[in-house]
């Protein structure tokens, strides 16, 4: 997919020539509808104030002054409501059949989907490096007492684990366009999981294998064996990978109504 | 200039459009009657390039839509008034649609003011809209690109009688300036008093279509669609 720059009226329109909308305007406009309605402005509001309130609470209530852990305990919070924020931008379009004037406008569907996920990847980016300020406020806070400790590369594991939480609530979003189904199975799955994980050694082996919060906590730790990596992409493909692809594919093959 | 050649569309085995072949000339307003479920929406669904046909096509200015190059500039759409997201104020809704297509904020205001939509109606979210408004809103979307056809589905529902006369003003001038129009509607009085050509289907396939003068020659354009349409009357007989 090429990023063009033309599409300007007075263009004339040649054989070959870029054509459509460019990739950086419909991102734009996806951006744009992130923050446009009350709905999403509350849950992005939610979202920043829920891992502040976390951070600082438990640095007031234990005195905590590690980092890393401030940030984990921010992690919390956007661990849950990323996917709802993944799933929303999705079954926006179809919930209210918003699509069917999407499309008009860029009758090369795949695009859409494609320019959500960018701009909701982004958003959760934003939203991550927000809650890491914060939770080195919190520890700054603690002076001498505070511990800095972290690996470069834990920090950029916690980053890429906010990342995939939201790729998984926009796969299920674009594959089931159902907000509520989509969102009950992202915050459900992890219940399930560590119930199947009891389940003798078959359960267990699964659950290493296919719970997407099992296995980026080594992403978290910055302590990742080979297996782990392959633990972790054989979920990420089960969860994120997969569902998108058949989504993508439904954009594509399906008629908007 | 709007075309449909022997299009046809099945739906789970059950055929929505049979051999549908019509033209829309530009500069002229053609009326897309029938009744409900006729295969209207499904034929402007086709030409909008969201549903596929089973079999023939649909073009605009020569091309299938997903082939145009720019189509918020070559055809405006409306096809469905209510799929708006009810949390969007209105003027929100055509600023999407401004950005997407590369146009300057003020065109917005611009066509806020063509369909009649105040400052404050503009800040209010669509979900306080009336269905009038909504269609006021829809056809300002169409318009953001000044189109050369228009595509509009059902686009008087709701409309309040000013409301309607003010859209039969607005259409009138669009294909008087060589826009090509289609305007489907089960009004009949409604597309009578704006068209210059009727297409009517029933069951998926055209009835008949000709000027106004052709059809409705010695009785009025209602007889002609009810005897047409007699056999989708619900109504015993």
């Amino acid at each position: 997919m090429t990023t063009t720059t033309s599409g300007i009226p007075s263009r004339p329109r040649a054989a070959g020539a870029s054509r459509g909308v460019p990739f950086g305007r419909l991102l734009r406009v996806e951006t744009r509808k992130l923050f446009d309605t009350r709905g999403n402005l509350v849950l992005s509001a939610v979202l920043v104030v829920l891992s502040l309130a976390l951070v600082v609470g438990r640095s007031v209530a234990t005195g905590e002054a590690r980092f890393f852990t401030l940030a984990g305990t921010a992690a919390i919070a956007l661990g849950v409501l990323l996917p709802v924020l993944g799933v929303l931008t999705m079954t926006g379009e179809w919930s209210h059949r918003t699509a069917l004037t999407t499309f008009t406008l860029e009758p090369r569907r795949a695009r859409v989907p494609a320019a959500k996920c960018v701009a909701a990847v982004a958003a959760a980016v934003a939203v991550s490096l927000v809650a890491l300020l914060v939770a080195a406020l919190a520890t700054a806070v603690r002076g001498g007492a505070a511990d800095w400790t972290v690996d470069p590369l834990g920090l950029l594991g916690w980053i890429a684990t906010m990342i995939l939480v939201t790729g998984e609530g926009l796969a299920l979003g674009l594959l089931l366009r159902n907000a509520p189904a989509a969102i009950v199975i992202c915050l459900v799955s992890p219940m399930v999981w560590s119930f199947v994980a009891q389940l003798g050694t078959t359960g267990e082996t699964l659950a290493a294998w296919l719970d997407l919060n099992a296995t980026t906590n080594a992403l978290m730790t910055a302590d990742m064996t080979a297996v782990d990596a392959v633990r972790l992409a054989t979920s990420a493909l089960a969860w994120i990978v997969l569902p998108l692809a058949a989504g993508f594919v439904r954009v594509l093959r399906t008629d908007v109504r | 200039m709007i075309e449909f050649h022997r299009v046809s569309k099945t739906y789970r085995g059950v055929r929505a459009l049979d051999d549908v072949s019509f033209t829309v000339p530009p500069g002229t307003l053609t009326g897309f009657l029938g009744p409900n479920g006729a295969g209207k929406s499904t034929a402007l669904r086709i030409l909008a390039g969201l549903a596929r046909p089973t079999s023939g096509s649909a073009t605009v200015l020569g091309r299938p839509y997903a082939k145009l190059a720019r189509p918020g500039y070559e055809v405006g759409t409306l096809l469905d008034a209510g799929a708006l997201h009810p949390g969007r104020t209105g003027r929100e809704v055509l600023t999407l649609g401004a950005l997407l297509l590369g146009l300057p904020r003020v065109r917005v205001g611009e066509v806020l003011e063509l369909v009649g939509l105040s400052g404050k109606e503009a800040g209010q979210t669509v979900g306080r809209y009336s269905l009038g408004m909504r269609q006021r809103l829809g056809i300002g979307h169409a318009l953001l690109g000044r189109p050369r056809a228009l595509v509009l589905d059902e686009p008087a529902n709701g409309l309040d009688p000013q409301g309607i006369r003010w859209m039969r003003e607005l259409l009138r001038g669009l294909a008087d300036s060589g826009c090509a129009v289609l305007l489907s509607s089960h009004l009949l009085h409604e597309v009578e008093q704006v068209a210059d050509h009727i297409v009517m289907i029933g069951r998926g396939r055209v009835l008949a279509q000709g000027s106004l003068d052709e059809l409705g020659r010695g009785r009025s354009l209602e007889q002609t669609f009810l005897d047409l349409t007699a056999d989708t009357d619900r109504s015993p007989a």
